[in-house]
């Protein structure tokens, strides 16, 4: 008894010391083209590297029904040339300049970069500005990427250990919005894109007005203004309407249970509750909820459904941040002969105390140490901080979040957090589903 | 005139073009020239030696306000035998307790902190923001110094690492690099032996503190500190902090040298459902770290397939063939023993295809020396990743360590890309013929079954070794004794659950039980008189779920939710066969073919394979154990509403009440969910009342 109250006292007073001194600051000028492109340039000479970044808005949720996974295919398109860049060229010439480049999908945006030698800032503009300018894909490109694709779905997804989580999560939850769908896609719809979708989908998202071009690295500001402008002041802006999602995924529909079979051993519970959109208030407090339910081995859910009850033999519990109404999610894979029945209720425990019970003053100052320590890791690589800007440009419109986001995640308080739990993490308002063993499907 | 109308249309397009793009002409036909190359500044490291041994390594760097520390032992590999788990176990105990702190007040010290520990069997490592410095080292050096290794803590671990082995059973990636290391290493090398339940359930607490007490030592050991603090502090830090660490004699080993194979061998594990096929080609290499034949090897792999899109495997099997996603190779140097590896994950039908590509590309590489532009091609990608390297400051401790562990120059990172520079195609070319080996690779393959047979034809024997997930020899299905048939099986059954003679007295049973489903228990009754009487009743307290009585040919069936209904003709012919306590002496007349169809392996139980055929085309496939005659598992395809549900049964925990036995549990799984159900009472020949049966009910 002794030494635990020593060392809560420790602790008290190392709470009290500790003042929030946040890393160092982002600097970064920004501006837009006549195009509409938006320009974010951040200067960090500790690396001879600099990272060109290009960030479309569009994701899968610009997707139509029966064309899902049309945005992810669509990047691997555009890695296979423009007017003045042979088919298969485009990565040859980021590695032969000592680079490497690749992009990523997600539900809201398409983000591509390069990340290259700073001498050949240069050659990035060139690059990413031929293919915001004139991609060229070729029918031949579109049945190989369709293939590698599929072999990306099958390899992610369709032959991974509780692959279909992520989808099947989706699936449930969202009735309206296209976020019911993951980005990969399926199958049906992958197989039925056409060379036509793809000059629709390039002409009305692939445009300067709907995209942030955002660079870091090793280089002068006015140099690299003077670039940019070069590369992208001539490239037309878009002509297509951009089409906007406006279905609203209600909260408290009613509470979804499903058991899904399928050939892993152990099973798998997941609860996921409908939030609101990323930077809005009561976001900040659902994020910090999580936080208390599994950041770290002393966060509520691992130490008592790991630690201490052995329940599950991992367990975890995050904010899925879109930039429309989105999910939050808690997960336990219940440990060999645990019922997942007893799982759940174990996870449903510890949510009704967050409801019952403020969180006590020194886990909060735990809260508050970890998102500083968080916060000082974030912009560790120029590649982050180009990403970071463009992000919080695209959604926030506002880049200087990079510096200053922490404070509303100070601004939360135990109340707020309390009153999160009681808003929002409520039967009506979420999605069960048991990940169960099929033995059947392990046969031959 | 007509000329001169031309002339002004030029003039007019070539004004208007200029009006609207004000911007500086771009020639954007040709790739813009690159300014001249920057130069790499690689950080510097400052390192000391504590009187315990402990060698510290500390890297400046102040940019972000944080540090990071690690503890890093330069120890011998171990063979760890039966006990398969102990030391990566140890390495997981370690923070589980100390002396004064529990695990719960280490978790709750270090998260409070916002700081990050973890620790493995090769060491601790940890960070935090600097002004935490203090408060974290003491955390550190306490869970370092004074671990306690309760057993308590053990079995949580041994129950969780027992469940992670259990899931990891699905997981074509670690079952693929589970068989690789035992193939190419063997399992009596360090690098290939794996940890079983045996193996784990054989772990003992004296294994594990036997472990940190030899090999934990300062040393042995290396102290990493890199981030925002000066050489002085660093200094101060660790003598206030790593002291107190006691040297001592640490144990060093041998090992016999793994070889490659006298030719290709093919390995296969089957894995129920798979839809890519995870291939690796593998085998040891002889390479050791910090040589010059390291870096020759490496500008080899990356022509092969290192990293990104250029190298020839992702060329040919992903951008020309669209077999993958991604196809990769590795060429690691290794103190004890490198190794090669190329693979990849590919759809089910071109798994043969992808495979004779990959021979292919290696064949290539012995064959034919590299083009110039392909070596340039190379230099570039790997300088270019040298300097994204150095990004991180913890890659100048990275090269600290090797440069202290390996004995390298201590220049030897200055001048990397000189020495880059310097490799010829022809050193390529010489480095391929040693460390390439078409001819001298385990094949192997994670993946469906229906992919095995084409993989024949890759073995030099024509053969391919199938492996379970953990490495052992697949069983598959033998051939009964030859004269065999489905009826012997079954007079065994009879014989094994009372006999003909004891079967033939019984005349009723009740049997009352509990059945679990999704959380709920029911309570089950079934009863039967062999005159041609049955009843099945499941019911929650008040609410019966399903009630089916059959009476001499009269029946009634109540299902929740559905109106009240007599027997169709199957289920009359099931009932007809329960009231039977011989009837599988005499299947056919219940319109069952049975056929023997070999033994297999249930749980580690031989059974006897016997296919039940009905008349309407149902087909059930029975497990008779072949020791004890008893009946285990049952597998069968239901229709429901025109799908097919697929349904397993297993039985367990025989009981024998007046000489008949009877399964106390009986697990049913289908369509992802499980029913249980638990035989609490069970009484024979014993008069049921009549109005039991009576199916004048609703």
């Amino acid at each position: 008894m002794k030494t635990i109250q020593f060392l809560t006292v420790a602790l008290m007073t190392l709470g009290v010391s500790t003042q929030v001194s946040y890393a160092q600051k982002i600097e970064f000028k920004e501006f837009d083209l006549d195009n509409g492109l938006h320009v974010i340039l951040h200067e960090d000479h500790s690396t001879p590297i600099v990272a060109v970044t290009v960030m479309y808005h569009v994701g899968s949720k610009n997707e139509l029904p029966g064309r899902t996974g049309m945005a992810h295919f669509f990047e691997h398109l555009l890695f296979e040339g423009s007017a003045n860049i042979g088919r298969g060229q485009y990565a040859k010439y980021v590695e032969n300049a000592g680079g490497a480049l690749n992009a990523n999908t997600s539900q809201d945006r398409t983000f591509y970069y390069d990340l290259l030698p700073s001498n050949q800032l240069e050659l990035g503009l060139w690059l990413e500005s031929e293919r915001m300018l004139h991609a060229k894909v070729e029918i031949a490109g579109i049945e190989t990427q369709r293939e590698v694709v599929k072999e990306e779905k099958r390899q992610r997804v369709d032959n991974q250990p509780y692959g279909n989580l992520f989808s099947e999560t989706l699936d449930h939850a969202f009735d309206v919005h296209p976020y019911s769908w993951a980005p990969i896609g399926s199958m049906a719809d992958l197989n039925a894109a056409q060379e036509q979708d793809f000059k629709d989908f390039y002409k009305t998202y692939y445009v300067p007005n709907n995209a942030v071009l955002s660079i870091a690295g090793d280089l002068d500001i006015a140099q690299a203004k003077q670039l940019v402008q070069k590369y992208f002041g001539g490239i037309p802006r878009g002509t297509m309407y951009l089409p906007a999602v406006k279905e609203v995924e209600p909260l408290n529909k009613g509470e979804v249970r499903d058991t899904i079979p399928g050939k892993d051993q152990l099973p798998m519970v997941v609860k996921a509750y409908h939030i609101p959109a990323q930077g809005t208030p009561d976001y900040y407090a659902v994020d910090l909820l999580n936080q208390v339910l599994s950041q770290g081995q002393s966060s509520r859910l691992n130490k008592s459904l790991v630690d201490q009850q052995e329940l599950a033999l991992f367990c975890g519990a995050f904010t899925y941040n879109t930039e429309h109404p989105g999910l939050t999610l808690a997960y336990g894979l219940a440990n060999m002969g645990v019922d997942p029945k007893q799982v759940e209720d174990a996870m449903n425990a510890e949510i009704e105390r967050l409801k019952n019970e403020l969180i006590t003053e020194q886990e909060f100052q735990k809260l508050r140490n970890q998102i500083e320590n968080d916060f000082v890791s974030r912009n560790s690589n120029v590649a982050g901080i180009a990403e970071s800007l463009a992000n919080y440009h695209m959604y926030f419109g506002e880049a200087n979040l990079i510096n200053t986001e922490i404070e509303r995640y100070m601004k939360v308080t135990r109340e707020d957090i309390m009153n999160a739990a009681k808003k929002y993490y409520v039967a009506q308002n979420g999605v069960v589903l048991y990940f169960l063993n099929d033995p059947t499907l392990m046969k031959q | 005139m007509k000329k001169f109308n031309i002339c002004i249309l030029t003039l007019i397009v070539a004004l208007m073009a200029a009006c609207t793009t004000p911007v500086p002409s771009v020639d954007r036909s040709k790739a813009p020239l690159p300014g001249p190359a920057p130069k790499l500044q690689i950080g510097q490291y400052q390192m000391f030696e504590m009187e315990n041994g402990l060698k510290v390594v500390v890297v400046e760097n102040h940019k972000l306000p944080r540090i990071s520390y690690s503890i890093n032992l330069d120890i011998d590999p171990i063979v760890e035998g039966p006990k398969a788990g102990y030391v990566s176990m140890a390495g997981d105990l370690l923070g589980a307790g100390t002396a004064s702190k529990s695990k719960a007040q280490i978790d709750e010290s270090v998260d409070f902190l916002g700081a990050t520990l973890s620790t493995s069997a090769g060491g601790v490592f940890g960070s935090c923001l600097s002004k935490h410095r203090n408060e974290f080292l003491s955390i550190m050096s306490d869970v370092l110094l004074n671990p306690v290794f309760s057993a308590e803590e053990l079995e949580k671990l041994r129950k969780k690492t027992i469940s992670g082995m259990a899931s990891d059973k699905t997981d074509p990636n670690t079952i693929s690099s589970k068989i690789t290391n035992l193939k190419k290493y063997g399992e009596q090398h360090p690098y290939g032996e794996n940890m079983t339940e045996e193996t784990v359930k054989a772990i003992t607490r004296d294994d594990v503190v036997g472990y940190y007490s030899k090999y934990f030592r300062p040393n042995a050991a290396y102290l990493i500190i890199v981030g925002d603090i000066t050489f002085e502090q660093a200094k101060s830090d660790a003598s206030q902090f790593f002291a107190a660490w006691q040297k001592g004699n640490v144990p060093t080993h041998a090992y016999a040298t793994p070889k490659e194979p006298a030719a290709n061998k093919v390995v296969f594990v089957p894995l129920p459902g798979a839809v890519q096929s995870v291939i690796d080609i593998t085998y040891p290499v002889d390479l050791k770290p910090g040589t010059q034949d390291a870096i020759v090897a490496g500008v080899l792999n990356n022509v092969l397939g290192g990293s990104g899109f250029q190298t020839r495997l992702m060329q040919n099997l992903r951008e020309d063939k669209a077999y993958t996603y991604g196809a990769y190779s590795e060429i690691s140097a290794d103190e004890v023993i490198g190794q090669f590896s190329a693979g990849a994950s590919v759809r089910n039908e071109v798994t043969d295809s992808a495979v004779v590509q990959f021979l292919y590309e290696m064949d290539r590489l012995v064959k034919e020396p590299i083009a110039d532009s392909t070596l340039q091609l190379i230099k570039n990608i790997m300088t270019g990743s040298f300097a994204r390297s150095l990004e991180r400051p913890q890659t100048v401790a990275n090269f600290a360590l090797n440069i202290e562990r390996y004995k390298l120059p201590k220049d030897y990172y200055e001048t990397y890309l000189q020495k880059l520079n310097a490799v010829t195609a022809a050193d390529v070319q010489a480095m391929a013929k040693r460390v390439i080996r078409p001819n001298n690779a385990y094949i192997t393959v994670v993946g469906n079954r229906e992919v095995l047979e084409k993989l024949k034809v890759f073995a030099a024997d024509g053969k391919v070794e199938v492996l379970d997930a953990e490495g052992k020899p697949f069983v598959e299905m033998r051939p009964a004794p030859a004269g065999m048939t489905a009826n012997d099986v079954m007079k065994k059954y009879i014989a094994a659950i009372g006999g003909e003679a004891v079967l033939k007295g019984v005349t009723s049973y009740d049997h009352e039980g509990v059945m679990e489903m999704m959380g709920m228990q029911a309570t089950m009754i079934d009863q039967m008189e062999t005159k041609g009487r049955r009843r099945t009743e499941i019911s929650l307290p008040g609410m019966p779920l399903y009630k089916a009585i059959y009476n001499e040919g009269k029946s009634v069936m109540l299902e929740m939710g559905a109106p009240a209904r007599e027997f169709d003709a199957d289920e009359i012919s099931n009932a007809r066969k329960e009231c039977d306590m011989l009837a599988e002496l005499h299947l056919a007349d219940y319109g069952i073919v049975a056929e023997l169809r070999g033994i297999e392996s249930v749980q580690g139980e031989d059974c006897y394979v016997v296919e039940m055929k009905k008349s309407n085309g149902e087909l059930r496939t029975a497990f008779y154990s072949v020791a004890s005659g008893l009946l285990l598992l049952e597998r069968e395809v239901k229709d429901m509403k025109g799908e097919p549900v697929a349904e397993e049964t297993t039985y367990e925990n025989y009981q024998e009440v007046n000489g008949v036995k009877y399964p106390g549990v009986r697990t049913t799984n289908a369509g992802g969910q499980s029913f249980v159900v638990r035989i609490n009472k069970a009484r024979y020949n014993v008069a049921i009342p009549a109005e039991q049966f009576n199916v004048n009910q609703k």
